[in-house]
């Protein structure tokens, strides 16, 4: 690994795990971070399949809401514990990712993307419409994040933001870092000739459905883990989680930050969550700025900011 | 070859980064310096302002503005001066509607938490406001669990339950136009609890539900569910869509001639889409929450007055008035305890009554113990084409129904609230 790259590493870890001390010093807030933290994980379990695999999926939000209600529904139903939440929402997501990419994986280019909108719309309108069981469009209410009770110590994400900031942050870091061994071992390099040349990848006998397959699972279990966090961050579950429009925020982050990059979802979700977050107590036109930048970045900068910057960088 | 070495420290390059860093500097520097004045009374109105329920929500925040207004110019909340702080919650992201709660509490330190006006959010910022330990108070939420089973104690409420809308329509169409009923409902939450608010009315009261068509959100075409009530002749069609929906399905209604035969009924209305109706649409029994056209009520010819001036010469709608009831509530009940502790505020606003020239309601009006919902009057009444002596003026109130009366009693909300240790 090249000494630049890994100073990135260090700037964005330490970056990462100061934030509570700096965040709140500008102006932010903890809980702030911790939504950034969330969506960037989201962002980049989604970059897995889009930057790393070429695949653009327009559903990951079903995925991520699957993680989302899977959480809520246990802890308001079965057992009060946010482990077990998280260990349940995942397990929805990532089941549901493993049966619906059997049917989708066959697919290319828009029709992949078509699909997937169509099979997140569908759980999208199970939890919209089935009143009793998730609350319909008034979301699924009436339970909480309970602190984390490991045996040998208790973690109170329940009254410290910064706890679950951390608890957040732990769980970023473990998805992360198998993201990262993943896209370092042959079966990320073999992703990485299917997203260049899928023919010539096909050619040289690389199952090419079963990768695909794989990558769409690893990326939709990820999601699913994001969905549980953004659960304990908001103790609600609402339909919208689910909806295509929650997917494009992801693809947005995603193209904004750079695809093509390791960090660059984690630097778009950023951008996307503290503009939404500062732009819209100015004007409630924030959505026009969020688009401009998106239209610049697309026109400008296909490869996103961080591309960018690393692009210049090379020799 | 100064040339030279100017043009290579300054190329586009250069140039435009440095230009992108004034630039983001600008924006950054009031986000650093965001401390705000520390002495004044904070209230944060969490609501949206973009979106399907863009208008509501503003209409909310300029009621609250002009309460704001009027508190300053009265000595303030603790003789210290109030200033509201708004965010926009979105119509449909509930995630950032907490965000929001999240930001004005931790971050702006708001004494008080106003909104929202969709209920999945008055349920989750109802949260956030609750482990934050905020006085806060819901603008325009209906949904029955608020109050209800997920009742708090900081948590109250200045808009009406589903039940009560109901309760409060179901006597009068009832008593006056039969025992018959069939029910066009959109299919999603708000929709089934005012069908199933309804379907208890008519249960205890020995009525007859004819049938029911659940219409997908966003239909255009209500022809097939409006050919089948009229085939079950009820006595009264009772339509539960709102928005455009309602456009649709009461135009429709109309060019079937099916206010001729039958009546045309539903629960809440509000002037907001009544105005956006076409005349010949503007048909049916229903309630609203608050009304601008009412006889001898202290105070109301002045509050119409100064909204006016605020809302482009337009009169005030229900949700004016929730925005303007909810910010002076918090400065009433401060002033009163002499406090800004959210316990001991809250303690004091159960069973408060609202003063004549706050309430602008012919009844009393207060906060009922127990489940923190206001007890407000509500209208009864019809629907008309046009105005007669004002434009605006396209509700005629038959019936006022007090809210206690319409409203399940405490016991049977599924509310009990917890107080802190």
């Amino acid at each position: 690994m090249p000494l630049d790259r890994r100073a990135a590493d260090a700037v964005v870890w330490l970056l990462l795990l100061t934030m509570p001390f700096w965040l709140n010093w500008i102006g932010g807030y903890t809980a702030l971070g911790t939504r950034v933290v969330v969506l960037a994980l989201a962002a980049m379990s989604l970059n897995f399949l889009l930057g790393f695999t070429g695949v653009l999926s327009f559903g990951h939000a079903a995925y991520f809401g699957l993680g989302v209600y899977g959480l809520g529904l246990t802890i308001k139903y079965l057992v009060p514990s946010s482990l077990a939440g998280m260990a349940l929402g995942v397990i929805a997501g990532t089941l549901a990712a493993m049966i619906l990419g059997m049917l989708i994986v066959r697919l290319r280019g828009i029709y992949f993307a078509m699909v997937t909108i169509a099979f997140g719309q569908v759980f999208y309108f199970i939890a919209y419409r089935w009143n009793d069981v998730t609350g319909g469009d008034d979301g699924l209410s009436g339970w909480r994040r309970l602190p984390v009770d490991l045996g040998f110590a208790r973690i109170d994400i329940l009254n410290s933001d910064s706890a679950l900031y951390y608890w957040s942050l732990f769980w970023f870091a473990v998805a992360v870092a198998i993201m990262a061994a993943l896209l370092h071992s042959p079966f990320g390099r073999t992703l990485l000739a299917i997203r260049e040349n899928e023919r010539r990848a096909r050619f040289l006998g690389i199952p090419i459905d079963r990768h695909i397959w794989l990558s769409w699972v690893i990326s939709c279990g990820f999601v699913s883990l994001s969905g549980t966090l953004y659960a304990l961050l908001n103790n609600f579950a609402d339909p919208h989680d689910l909806r295509w429009d929650q997917s494009g925020d992801f693809v947005i982050m995603a193209v904004l930050g750079g695809m093509r990059n390791f960090w660059g979802p984690l630097i778009g979700a950023a951008i996307y969550v503290v503009l939404q977050d500062y732009i819209s107590s100015q004007t409630e036109n924030w959505m026009s700025f969020i688009g401009l930048l998106f239209v610049l970045v697309v026109m400008f900068f296909p490869r996103g900011l961080l591309g960018m910057l690393r692009r210049r960088a090379a020799p | 070859m100064t040339n030279k070495i100017l043009r290579d420290m300054l190329d586009r390059r250069t140039v435009i980064k440095a230009a992108a860093a004034a630039g983001v500097a600008q924006v950054a520097a009031p986000f650093v310096i965001s401390a705000r004045a520390a002495d004044t009374v904070k209230m944060g109105l969490d609501d949206p302002l973009t979106g399907t329920y863009a208008e509501l929500g503003r209409n909310e925040q300029i009621g609250c503005e002009l309460a704001i207004d009027e508190i300053n110019a009265k000595g303030g909340i603790l003789a210290r001066k109030v200033e509201l702080l708004v965010e926009d919650s979105t119509s449909a992201d509930t995630g950032t509607a907490v965000q929001k709660a999240r930001k004005l509490i931790e971050r702006d330190k708001v004494d008080f938490l106003l909104g929202n006006v969709n209920s999945a959010m008055a349920l989750a910022t109802g949260e956030v406001s609750n482990e934050l330990k905020t006085f806060h108070i819901v603008t325009g939420g209906h949904t029955d669990a608020v109050t209800g089973t997920d009742c708090h104690w900081n948590v109250f409420r200045v808009c009406n339950t589903t039940r009560m809308e109901t309760n409060s329509v179901a006597q009068t169409l009832f008593t006056k136009y039969g025992k018959k009923w069939y029910f066009i409902t959109p299919d999603y939450a708000f929709g089934h609890t005012l069908q199933q608010g309804f379907e208890v009315f008519l249960k205890a009261h020995g009525g007859i539900e004819t049938g029911a068509s659940l219409a997908p959100l966003g239909a255009t075409d209500y022809s097939s569910y409006l050919i089948k009530a009229q085939s079950t002749n009820p006595d009264v069609i009772i339509f539960l869509t709102a928005g455009q929906d309602a456009v649709s399905s009461l135009k429709q209604a109309v060019q079937f001639g099916l206010d001729k035969r039958f009546h045309i009924a539903g629960a809440q209305q509000e002037l907001e889409v009544l105005e956006g109706l076409p005349p010949d649409a503007r048909i049916g029994t229903w309630v609203f929450e608050w009304y601008w056209n009412q006889p001898n009520i202290k105070g109301l010819p002045e509050f119409i007055a100064a909204i006016r001036k605020r809302n482009g010469g337009k009169v005030p709608t229900a949700r004016h008035w929730f925005g303007y009831t909810a910010a002076w509530t918090c400065a009433l009940v401060a002033n009163e305890t002499k406090s800004l502790d959210a316990v001991k505020m809250a303690k004091a606003l159960e069973g408060f009554t609202l003063p004549p020239e706050i309430a602008l309601m012919p009844n009393k009006t207060y906060y009922r113990a127990g489940d923190h919902q206001l007890m407000p009057t509500l209208y009864v009444g019809h629907a008309v084409a046009q105005g007669a002596k004002d434009p605006e003026d396209l509700f005629v109130v038959d019936q006022l129904v007090k809210g206690d009366e319409a409203a399940l009693p405490v016991a049977e909300t599924g509310c009990h609230v917890k107080w802190p240790a």
